[in-house]
């Protein structure tokens, strides 16, 4: 396997981030986007093994099972295209907003502009709205920064103590 | 005589007195509530579908706790798709699946037709899974490894359910995880 160091990608920090953060379990649906990091994920160094991954049928199911992480006292991420931030909203609403369990999730952005294909232009321009409705804090990943922005959100979960974005808008 | 949801509780907080046990909202919280509450049970009472990932969940921070889903015949056709995932983690969980044909929370409509639960557990690679329609049936089962499924033919209960869960959403929390170290 390639030494890491000479192969740091944005995925590879941002990922890195959360085993340091004391993350151990991820889960999630792939997105297009978000494929750095399921590719890291499915194929971990020494550095990210830590992070055990588990593949999930369904963004609200990945939510549930990083969710019973989080209330057993572990740090669980779920990762999704927006589209399954959709699926997540019942467990978002009548399972982590009220049993205050926060969880870090990790949402592409999918239709940020409206040159995205036409299936994620209307949760494309409402990601972000939608997040506020729910009053769910999130980052906007900068990719030249991937460390301190994930931190960042790390650190607002913590403080809000609600689920968190980050979201991703640039491919991993 | 058959069996009914508030039995299977009973017998698996009786059998299982160190497990975790999680459950599906609607009667399956209330009745295992009723049937004994303890720190170590951990009601849903909303996200329907999600009994068995959270308890994945949970028996994924603590691989040699057992840990119990309650599910519904109803919340387990919702979720179908947790089956291979549950199968795949390898998690020392004893999925029940109390079947009564029925929505029996919201007034008894009828679910899909019966399905197999145990064929549907075989075939997304649980270890084991056991149909059970008496109660000596679930009092010796002997899973062969698990994850394993125990598809629980129930009846509709005959009096009026019990009281809701009289802790709220935070305090299951609270109190659930120095019960499980």
């Amino acid at each position: 396997m390639t030494a890491p160091t000479q192969t740091r990608t944005v995925a590879y920090d941002l990922l890195l981030t959360l085993v340091e953060a004391g993350f151990t379990l991820a889960t999630g649906v792939p997105c297009s986007l978000l494929k750095g990091a399921f590719a890291l994920l499915e194929e971990p160094d020494a550095d990210l093994a830590a992070l055990r991954y588990l593949p999930a049928p369904r963004e609200d199911t990945a939510l549930g099972v990083a969710s019973g992480a989080a209330v057993a006292g572990g740090r669980a991420v779920t990762l999704m295209q927006n589209s399954g931030l959709g699926y997540c909203l019942n467990v978002l609403t009548s399972f982590n907003l009220i049993y205050d369990v926060p969880t870090l999730l990790i949402v592409s952005w999918r239709g940020h502009d409206d040159t995205d294909a036409v299936e994620h232009q209307v949760i494309g321009r409402e990601l972000t709205n939608l997040l506020d409705l729910f009053e769910l804090p999130y980052v906007v990943l900068d990719p030249a920064e991937a460390r301190a922005s994930t931190t960042a959100a790390i650190e607002t979960m913590n403080r809000r103590q609600r689920c968190t974005a980050l979201i991703v808008r640039d491919q991993l | 005589m058959a069996l009914t949801l508030a039995a299977v509780a009973r017998q698996l907080l009786a059998r299982h007195p160190d497990a975790c046990v999680v459950s599906s909202c609607g009667y399956p919280s209330r009745e295992l509530y009723n049937a004994g509450d303890r720190p170590g049970n951990f009601y849903l009472v909303g996200s329907m579908g999600m009994a068995a990932p959270i308890a994945l969940g949970i028996a994924s921070i603590h691989p040699r706790l057992m840990v119990i889903a309650i599910d519904g015949d109803g919340s387990l056709l919702m979720n179908l798709g947790v089956l291979p995932m549950v199968a795949a983690a390898r998690p020392r969980l004893i999925h029940v699946v109390c079947d009564n044909g029925m929505h029996e929370s919201t007034g008894g409509q009828a679910t899909t037709q019966r399905a197999d639960f145990v064929a549907l557990a075989l075939a997304a690679g649980y270890r084991s899974a056991i149909r059970i329609e008496q109660p000596a049936e679930l009092a010796e089962a002997e899973p062969a490894g698990t994850p394993t499924l125990l598809h629980v033919l129930t009846e509709p209960r005959r009096g009026g359910i019990g009281q809701r869960v009289q802790l709220s959403p935070r305090q299951l929390v609270e109190r659930l995880q120095p019960a499980l170290n």
